[in-house]
C-alpha cells in the first residue's frame, strides 16, 4: 500500500517540476521522447517481473535509467549517421512493453477467474459440511 | 528488512518522479512546437522551407524586375508617343494657321477700297493688292471678312458685285476692307511706295484706297469646307 503512495507523491513531484523547468528546444525534445519510451518499457518490465516473481531492485534502476541513456545515445548516432535509430528502438520498446502488457492483463484475468472458481467452491464445500 | 522497504520505497518514488518529470516536460515542448511553427521544426525540415522560400524569392524578384522594364518601357513609350502627339497638335496648328480654318490676330494693316464714280474696284485690283501684301509678308488677309486662303477665286458677277470664295454665294461690294496680318511696317511701306505703291498708283488715277495701321487685327477663318476630291498626296 505505501509503495502506490510513494509512486503517487513522486508522480505529483515530477509533474510539479516537469511543468515548471524551462522549455527544451524541439531537437532535443526527440531524445527525451525516446527516453521516455525507454522508461515506459521498463517499468512494465518490472511490473512483469514483479509478477513472475523474480524482482531484482538493481536490474529495475539499471534497465530504467540504462536503457534511456542508451537509447538517447543511439538516437544521437541515428541523427550523427543520419540513420532513423530511434525508429528501431521505438519498435523494440513499444513491442516488448506490449508484450508485457498481455502478461499482466493474462496474469490478472487468471487471478480473478481463479478467486471466483475457488469462492465458488469454498461454497460448496461449506454448504456440505453445514449438511 | 524494514530499511530494505525505505529503499525500495523511495527509489521506486525517484522513478515514478523522473519518469512523470520528464514526461510534462515533453508534453511541454511538443504542445509549445505546435505553437511557435518555425522554431520547431527540424532541420531539414527547415532547410526545405528556407529553399522554398528562397525559390519563391528568386521567382519574385526576377518577376519584380520584369515588371519594373515593362513600366520603363512603357513609361519610355508614354513619353515619346507624348512628345509625338505634341509635335503633331503643333504641326496642325499651324498648318491650319496658314491653311485659315482658325481665327487669328496680330499687328498689320487695314485697307478700304471704295468705289469712286466709274472707277469700280475690279478683281483685278484686288488680286494686286493681295498680291502686294503677300509680297510684303502677310500671313493672313481677309476682304469684307472673307478669308483669303490658298483655293480663293474672286470674281466679279455683276458690275459692282463681287464673289469671294465661290463657295459661298454671298455677294460683296464697296466699300471693300481688306485685313492684312503681317509685319506693319513692311505692308505699311511697301503698299504706300511714292508714286510706283499700289495706293499712289490708284489713287493717282482715281480710285479712293485708305490704309489703316493696326497693331490688333482679328482675321475671320474660313467659313467654307475645303473639299480635296483628285489630288492626293504623291510619294
Amino acid at each position: 500500500m505505501i509503495i502506490f503512495i510513494a509512486i503517487l507523491i513522486g508522480c505529483i513531484v515530477g509533474a510539479i517540476v516537469g511543468v515548471n523547468v524551462p522549455i527544451i528546444s524541439y531537437t532535443y525534445s526527440g531524445y527525451l521522447a525516446i527516453a521516455i519510451i525507454a522508461a515506459l518499457d521498463s517499468v512494465f518490465g518490472g511490473i512483469t517481473s514483479i509478477i513472475k516473481k523474480n524482482f531484482d531492485m538493481k536490474i529495475f534502476i539499471s534497465g530504467f535509467f540504462g536503457n534511456a541513456i542508451l537509447s538517447i545515445l543511439l538516437t544521437y548516432l541515428g541523427q550523427k549517421l543520419n540513420v532513423d535509430i530511434y525508429l528501431a528502438a521505438i519498435v523494440v520498446f513499444v513491442g516488448r512493453m506490449f508484450n508485457n502488457l498481455a502478461i499482466i492483463r493474462r496474469y490478472y484475468i487468471e487471478k480473478f477467474s481463479n478467486d471466483k472458481v475457488f469462492s465458488k467452491a469454498k461454497k460448496i464445500i461449506d454448504k456440505n459440511e453445514g449438511k | 528488512m524494514r530499511k530494505d522497504k525505505m529503499v525500495i520505497i523511495i527509489i521506486v518514488g525517484i522513478v515514478a518522479a523522473v519518469l512523470s518529470g520528464t514526461m510534462f516536460m515533453q508534453f511541454r515542448a511538443v504542445e509549445w512546437t505546435e505553437e511557435t511553427q518555425i522554431e520547431g521544426m527540424r532541420e531539414a525540415e527547415l532547410r526545405t522551407t528556407i529553399a522554398e522560400y528562397k525559390e519563391k524569392y528568386e521567382e519574385l524578384e526576377t518577376k519584380l524586375l520584369d515588371n519594373n522594364k515593362k513600366i520603363d518601357e512603357y513609361n519610355q513609350k508614354l513619353e515619346s508617343n507624348q512628345e509625338s502627339a505634341e509635335l503633331v497638335e503643333k504641326e496642325l496648328e499651324q498648318t491650319n494657321l496658314l491653311v485659315g480654318k482658325t481665327k487669328v490676330k496680330g499687328e498689320g494693316v487695314i485697307v478700304t477700297l471704295k468705289d469712286v464714280d466709274e472707277n469700280r474696284i475690279t478683281p483685278d485690283i484686288l488680286v494686286e493688292l493681295i498680291n502686294e501684301l503677300r509680297y510684303a509678308g502677310a500671313e493672313a488677309i481677309s476682304i469684307n471678312n472673307k478669308r483669303i486662303i490658298n483655293m480663293t477665286d474672286i470674281a466679279e458677277v455683276t458690275a459692282g458685285y463681287l464673289v469671294i470664295n465661290s463657295g459661298d454665294q454671298s455677294r460683296i461690294t464697296s466699300p471693300y476692307e481688306v485685313k492684312a496680318i503681317g509685319k506693319e511696317e513692311y505692308l505699311a511701306s511697301n503698299l504706300s511706295l511714292k508714286n510706283v505703291g499700289f495706293i499712289d498708283k490708284y489713287n493717282s488715277s482715281g480710285y479712293d484706297i485708305q490704309l489703316t495701321k493696326d497693331n490688333n487685327i482679328t482675321i475671320e477663318p474660313y467659313e467654307g469646307n475645303i473639299n480635296i476630291k483628285y489630288m492626293e498626296e504623291a510619294e
